[in-house]
């Protein structure tokens, strides 16, 4: 072999060697485990409903609202970029929404950043100062209440004190559900007006001759003779327990306080007094009645929502505590003649008023957007009359726009929900976001309750003592 | 002259061979470390743009979580049991099918390796739907031999749920030791087993005085291996089985990273634990190469 050969030889395999590195990249040790973001998809299951509402797009007549009066006094231009998450509402609302805006605002160069990773692929932009102008608040890893106290988002309190949309309606006028406070001040406009609840099928209700319960005094009785029929009254997702924290618990402790629900907007500004309150323990002494009776499937602990949800289709299990997306998710496995029955809170007294705590997600301006301008003009485009019917068809929820739907062609169970959430004599408690910690600290102590751990004072306690470390 | 310029070209040659490898490292092992150390002296949501330099605060707050406690125990009982679960099953599949010449031992061998071949996560779920109360594989069974239906919640204990998560991990891990025990034993000259017999010594004279101490390299490397890899990697399994639930009796370091820094926004402590994950795993490693260290017995 001549020198040369060799040479060349050589080099070849050098290069070889600079490759092969190359190809072990995707794996990179996480021995620190900071940088290294898990394949396993964090399912948040509170924001999965399916969208399976199959509403044909454009159907409603007066959604471009182009015409509409006032709707831009000053020429909109430049760049605009709105950032949304892509999960159970779909994105058809999104598309259409901005689409029609466009139209509206021919100069204004709008950019989309939608996708079921947006948030995740997003973030570096939070991080480094640079956001998209608008925020569409909803998915894993986006919690309002952080971006509020990153001091990412811009406050919005005096802006709203007298906006009004594109139709000249007052924007704070036509909210189904007014806007969380923060110290006072507003950050973020719910957008979806959903609630948790309890559902069961009415179907199976009828041909057992079990009444359908109105308050708790009737849910405890027919559970006993549902139990007593063989099947177990109550399953909920223990692997996730803000399921049961959302629709039994909060709607309890409103309930038990007079049907005065500041006491939750005081817990989620981690005032100790408030959780301290008697209507606490008395919400979670209805838990342990439950529990005591043997109406709470064991399964329940370990499993997720798909599971457990599966389990109450096939009627393994009475009452299931859910969100109003539990018929579009499921739409696929519900059995033929499944009716779901509904109720937004089942722990109220005889003759007292139900409690619906509402489930949402929110919109918001970014603090440091470039264009703060289009995204208010945004604010007044989306927060129309006719969006809400056009979001209610497309997302298969209702919106949080007052607005009669009933004409839409929106799902009929998103029809019946509407109207039980503009009903004079629901309570309807505003979206509440807790602190992270506080809320993982409840759900923990909640699942601990519901299988004999620990007690209701215990519960207080162990809350408590962690609300007072957050404070 | 000619000797310097080879000389140049030879350092070239294996500078190609270096250089990149560790750049790689520096850029994926080393850089990622450095910056996990400097996070953790910080308090941050993950998500600020603004970081709070609190010195060791994070330290300090995470020694005083009982919950991070329970983290390192529930990971030094799934490294101790994993351990010992799998070099037990590992070497005795491992001698039998080399040793005890019986047909099918290759198709056994294959069979025995199937569970590395399937993803972990598809681990996690499979034993999910094994340990289901209602429609699960073990309730089912064991409802055979009661009159009553059986239903133990298997991932809902108010304590010690972390027993469960042993089982799918010692079932995942069996196949892979197994076969660098195999391979180990086959570097063992038969001679020594004909010689043994002959003096009369039975299958476990044989295994004590010959095999064991002549792949001891193979179960050293094995072990440490396991103990690394369960103090890294344990976050795949209690992530998709129970999510460190119910009410964090499984919570292993990994998971408990994962729920601060991404669930409760609390970056800095999260990039805390990651170093006490580093801390840990060296600690452990060098201990355990004192513990094992042993006589290294020389082919003869």
């Amino acid at each position: 072999m001549t020198l040369l050969n060799r040479k060349m030889a050589a080099l070849g395999i050098a290069a070889m060697m600079t490759v092969v590195p190359l190809a072990g990249c995707g794996s990179s040790d996480n021995n620190n485990g900071v940088s290294a973001s898990p394949g396993a998809s964090s399912a948040s299951p509170s924001t999965s409903p399916s969208s399976g509402a199959s509403a044909s797009p454009s159907a409603s007549p007066s959604d471009s609202g182009s015409a509409a009066p006032g709707a831009s006094q000053t020429k909109l231009t430049g760049d605009f970029e709105i950032q949304y998450f892509v999960g159970g509402y779909g994105d058809k609302w999104w598309k259409k929404v901005i689409a029609d805006f466009k139209a509206a605002n021919p100069d204004l160069n709008v950019i989309e950043d939608g996708g079921p990773k947006i948030n995740d692929q997003n973030k570096p932009r939070w991080i480094g100062g640079n956001p998209p102008d608008f925020v569409y608040i909803d998915g894993p890893n986006l919690n309002d209440r952080q971006m509020v106290e990153d001091g990412q988002l811009e406050d919005l309190t005096d802006w709203l004190q007298t906006a009004t949309n594109i139709d000249g309606d007052k924007i704070l006028d036509i909210l189904a559900q007014a806007p969380q406070k923060y110290d006072g001040k507003i950050y973020n406009i719910p957008l979806v007006l959903n609630s948790w609840g309890i559902f069961w099928d009415k179907a199976l209700f009828k041909e057992k001759g079990w009444q359908e319960p109105t308050n708790f005094d009737e849910f405890m009785q027919v559970s006993e003779t549902i139990k007593a029929a063989g099947i177990t009254p109550f399953i909920h997702t223990g692997k996730y327990p803000y399921y049961i924290n959302g629709a039994f618990l909060y709607p309890a402790i409103v309930s038990n306080n007079n049907d005065d629900y500041t006491i939750l907007q005081d817990m989620a500004a981690n005032k100790i007094d408030a959780y301290k309150s008697p209507a606490v323990l008395a919400a979670l002494n209805q838990i342990v009645q439950m529990r005591d009776k043997g109406f709470i499937d064991k399964a329940s602990i370990q499993i997720n929502h798909t599971d457990s949800q599966m389990l109450f289709l096939q009627h393994k299990d009475a009452f299931i505590p859910n969100g109003l997306w539990l018929p579009n998710e499921m739409a696929k496995d519900v059995p033929q003649g499944f009716d779901f029955g509904f109720i937004p809170s089942i722990t109220q007294k005889a003759g007292g008023k139900v409690v619906a705590n509402t489930s949402t997600a929110t919109v918001a301006i970014a603090k440091k957007a470039k264009n703060p301008e289009a995204a208010k003009a945004f604010l007044q485009f989306i927060f129309s009359k006719a969006q809400a019917s056009q979001w209610a068809e497309l997302s298969g929820a209702p919106s949080n726009i007052k607005g009669d739907i009933s004409s839409s062609s929106a799902p009929s169970f998103v029809k019946d929900a509407a109207k039980y959430l503009t009903d004079p004599n629901t309570v309807v408690i505003p979206t509440i976001t807790f602190n992270a910690d506080v809320d993982k600290a409840m759900q923990d102590a909640t699942d601990a309750l519901t299988i004999g751990k620990i007690t209701p004072e215990e519960w207080v306690k162990r809350v408590t003592d962690v609300v007072a470390k957050v404070q | 002259m000619k000797a310097r310029n080879q000389n140049w070209q030879r350092g070239v040659f294996i500078g190609t061979f270096i250089v990149p490898t560790f750049v790689f490292f520096c850029i994926f092992t080393i850089y990622p470390v450095v910056q996990a150390l400097y996070y953790s002296l910080f308090d941050w949501s993950g998500m600020s743009e603004h970081k709070t330099f609190i010195g060791l605060g994070n330290f300090r707050d995470m020694f005083r979580d009982p919950i991070v406690w329970r983290a390192i125990g529930n990971d030094y009982f799934l490294v101790a049991g994993k351990i010992v679960g799998i070099m037990l099953i590992a070497t005795f599949f491992a001698v039998a099918l080399t040793r005890f010449r019986f047909r099918l031992a290759g198709f056994f061998r294959s069979i025995f390796f199937i569970p590395n071949v399937i993803s972990v996560v598809v681990i996690g779920v499979l034993w999910n739907f094994i340990y289901n109360p209602q429609i699960g594989f073990l309730n089912a069974f064991l409802s055979l031999f009661t009159k009553e239906q059986v239903t133990i919640t298997w991932l809902g204990f108010t304590s010690h749920t972390i027993w469960m998560l042993l089982p799918p991990a010692v079932w995942a891990g069996i196949g892979f030791y197994m076969i660098l025990m195999i391979a180990a034993i086959q570097n063992v000259p038969e001679s020594f087993y004909e010689a043994a017999e002959m003096e009369g010594a039975g299958q476990w004279h044989q295994f004590t005085r010959i095999t064991v101490p002549l792949i001891w390299e193979q179960m050293k490397v094995s072990i440490i291996n396991i103990m690394m890899t369960t103090l890294n990697g344990s976050f795949v399994i209690v992530w998709i089985m129970t999510e460190g639930g119910p009410d964090n009796t499984t919570q292993v370091m990994g998971s408990y990273l994962y729920q601060m820094a991404f669930r409760q926004y609390h970056f800095g402590f999260a990039a805390a634990i990651g170093v006490l994950i580093l801390v840990l795993s060296l600690v452990t490693t060098v201990a355990l190469q004192r513990l094992l260290r042993h006589e290294t017995v020389e082919l003869g």
